[in-house]
């Protein structure tokens, strides 16, 4: 697709947002409950697949939009302006989902593919334990052989959207005796199979999208196993990078520069508006210049996606600055608003309720790599600095 | 490749070479140690390969090859903590073609490195531009001083952002710095390396230039400085990340290296951040100065905030992940130090360019 070409195929996608997306938006979701909710968003899924704007680098045969990365990337950015019932297929898609595009049989994908597609099912991603997060080859749950299948037990935590999951795809512990990261396996499951149970967990604050859940001899047959017997590890790291660029919006969902802008000038310090005070300027300033850099840094990715290229390691840096940034500038707008921010509705809009933007924003910094780990990963990935102290490597897991 | 690129990546890589051999740590260190210190030989090869040319248009006996090649040939300055006066040639020219013709002469020996300029824009006692600037010019002559002021040491034109006493307004003059009733001291500064001079004037003959809004040909000027300074930062930074990232891998303590340490680790990571946005800033900050967008106001003050707080803290951190070694003399460290306090103030200090940028916000949205 020429440069021209994927301007007017964005500007048709923009047109038929405008048409279709407010009864799926804003207003429309106004009240509604979370199942009422998410009604909603398999509704607004079925219909992006049938104009083939649901997973539109995946093909149309699976009723995905069979377009480009760039495509994807534009529309979701677009998408993104919306506040759409998205959420509870973000994981599904944009992990397992393609996961099971590489590595389902082709009966298993014509069945299966496009119910998740269209928003019928849904897929989560079963990786994190109690005693493995960041560090995810500590994983313990146990994957024993039985016939001409598996049976596993043991327990996964903070399983996003496990309560509503159709399938999920798991990663176990098949052989203790070996290095941790040669003995695990990689599968997918129906959620819906025995001895499965899901615990939702209620968060400090916000929807609670995540999910204990506990595996109690659940068998599962050889043929749903994704990659080699102990091979899990490189299928889990596979699975994390299967999105070369993910499109986070630059508030981190959040409240906008410009809001926090339009709070501060509202707000009084004394008898002078508080967007006049050096303090409020320079957390302002300070966010200007990194959304600016930030904004730099995707239009190149872009530059580089279109002509084929890898886009840079700068990248890396950031979900590391927008989430904190998100945290920070929400409590900056709820000092501006003194003890009227310390009334909460939790039904108000993230991007819009300073109170909201900031008590939600704690697990931002935490899931999808923690602070930490995004800043080991950049020094050991980018700035080739050596791996911390590892006692663990060479030594089998069960003697650890 | 287009010629201009053919032409460019010449000059960058036969800069880079040279660079490479005389911009030594003992030439440094010897220029640090003399106030008002130039690097006249480096001066003199780079304008054998055509640097001071090179972002000149043709018009003005330049190679053509705009501000983009302007900044990345200060980057490489900035890498080697290198000082020379190409910004101040392209400014100074920049501003003469915006006068009448007669400066013409000026403009060529500029533009062929045979005479180096000085630009005294900032006042004493405030981070930005001075409302009432210092030098008054009253009947024709010039009177009163500049601060300290980057290549004034060797300067042979100054550009003076002065008071017009008559008129009651900002005015630009240019005078020849060994004109009568010019003088030049030069005290000692945290950076000697940059030629830095306070020059005073006594009823000393000045061409004033014909320039329709001085005050908006000084903010101009001072967004272009920012941009290309950003790139000189950035330069600088980027060798202070790698230097620190080298003797994080090396040296050994609790028998690992120190970068196996998260402490070290996140810090190098916090630095990379702070690098890579502030070469987003500065990329798209230049893109605004080549178009001569309206939008550069803000886009500079990005690129100089991003720039100039990002390499002082390279700059600081890079001492402190040396450790002992680091605070001495004889560590090339505290080059790149100095540079960034340097930098920092030179070209207004981030509490007025704070100001510039938030005023003029909605400028970094527009057409976004």
């Amino acid at each position: 697709m020429n440069p021209q070409e994927l301007n007017d195929w964005l500007a048709t996608a923009r047109n038929w947002l405008q048409e279709q997306a407010p009864d799926y938006s804003g207003k429309a979701r106004q009240g509604l409950t979370m199942d009422e909710d998410l009604a909603l968003g398999r509704r607004w899924q079925a219909l992006k697949s049938d104009a083939g704007y649901a997973c539109i680098t995946l093909p149309r045969q699976y009723d995905g939009g069979g377009g480009t990365e760039m495509q994807k990337i534009l529309f979701e950015a677009e998408e993104k302006t919306w506040d759409l019932p998205n959420t509870y297929f973000g994981i599904s898609l944009g992990m397992p989902v393609p996961m099971l595009l590489r590595y389902g049989s082709e009966a298993v994908k014509d069945e299966l593919l496009p119910k998740a597609i269209r928003g019928e099912h849904i897929w989560c991603q079963l990786f994190s334990e109690p005693a493995a997060g960041s560090d995810l080859a500590a994983l313990t749950l146990k994957a024993t052989r039985d016939g001409d299948g598996w049976r596993l037990n043991g327990q996964k935590l903070w399983t996003s959207w496990a309560q509503y999951s159709d399938w999920g795809i798991i990663v176990t512990r098949s052989d203790p005796t070996v290095p941790k990261h040669a003995g695990l396996t990689y599968f997918y499951l129906d959620m819906k199979s025995e001895g499965v149970e899901v615990r939702t967990i209620r968060k400090l604050a916000g929807e609670s999208e995540i999910n204990e859940v506990f595996f109690n001899n659940v068998y599962v047959p050889d043929s749903q196993r994704m990659g080699e017997v102990g091979g899990g590890f490189k299928v889990a790291i596979e699975t994390l990078m299967v999105e070369r660029y993910a499109v986070s919006d630059e508030a981190c969902g959040g409240i906008s520069a410009e809001r926090f802008i339009d709070i501060a000038a509202r707000a009084r310090i004394g008898s002078r508006p508080a967007l006049e005070d050096g303090e409020v300027r320079r957390l302002l300033a300070d966010t200007l210049v990194e959304r600016q850099g930030l904004r730099s840094i995707h239009r190149r990715a872009m530059e580089a996606i279109a002509a084929g290229h890898e886009p840079g390691p700068e990248g890396a840096i950031r979900k590391l600055l927008i989430a904190k940034r998100r945290l920070l500038l929400g409590a900056a707008a709820m000092d501006l608003m003194g003890p009227d921010a310390l009334l909460y509705d939790s039904s108000a809009a993230q991007s819009n309720d300073p109170v909201n933007a900031w008590i939600e924003a704690p697990p931002i910094r935490i899931a999808g790599g923690t602070d930490e780990i995004l800043r080991n990963t950049i020094a050991e990935k980018v700035l080739r600095l050596p791996q911390d102290h590892r006692p663990d490597k060479g030594v089998p897991f069960n003697q650890l | 490749m287009s010629e201009h690129m053919e032409a460019l990546v010449m000059i960058r890589d036969q800069g880079r070479r040279l660079l490479e051999q005389a911009a030594t740590p003992e030439r440094q260190r010897a220029l640090l140690d003399q106030p008002g210190a130039f690097d006249r030989d480096l001066w003199d090869q780079v304008v054998e390969l055509g640097w001071p040319g090179a972002g000149l248009a043709e018009a003005q006996g330049g190679l053509g090859l705009g501000w983009s090649a302007v900044a990345e040939l200060h980057q490489l300055l900035g890498a080697r903590a290198a000082s020379l006066p190409l910004l101040q040639t392209c400014l100074a020219v920049d501003l003469l073609v915006q006068a009448d013709a007669d400066q013409a002469r000026h403009s060529e020996a500029l533009a062929a490195g045979a005479a180096i300029a000085c630009v005294s824009l900032f006042g004493p006692g405030e981070p930005g531009l001075p409302e009432r600037p210092l030098a008054t010019l009253t009947d024709g002559l010039l009177s009163g001083s500049s601060t300290a002021v980057a290549f004034a040491a060797v300067a042979d034109i100054a550009l003076v952002y002065a008071w017009d006493s008559g008129a009651g307004s900002p005015v630009w003059v240019v005078l020849e710095t060994s004109a009568t009733g010019v003088a030049r001291s030069t005290p000692n500064v945290i950076d000697n390396a940059r030629a830095m001079a306070v020059l005073t004037f006594e009823n000393a003959h000045c061409s004033v230039l014909s320039i329709k809004d001085p005050v908006a040909a000084a903010r101009r000027l001072a967004a272009a400085a920012a941009v290309i300074t950003a790139f000189e930062q950035i330069g600088g930074m980027e060798t202070c990340l790698h230097d620190a990232c080298d003797y994080a891998r090396e040296r050994r303590v609790f028998a690992q290296p120190i970068g196996a340490f998260q402490a070290i680790k996140h810090g190098l990571a916090d630095i990379y951040a702070d690098l890579e946005v502030a070469r987003g800033c500065a990329i798209d900050a230049l893109a605004k100065l080549e178009n001569a967008s309206p939008q550069l106001p803000a886009f500079a003050a990005a690129a100089r905030i991003g720039a100039t707080a990002a390499y002082e803290h390279a700059a600081r951190e890079n001492i402190q992940f040396h450790g002992g070694i680091g605070v001495t003399w004889e560590s090339t460290e505290h080059f790149y130090f100095r540079r960034s306090r340097s930098l920092a103030l030179e070209w207004g200090s981030l509490p007025y360019w704070r100001e510039l940028l938030v005023d003029n916000a909605a400028m970094l949205t527009e057409g976004y």
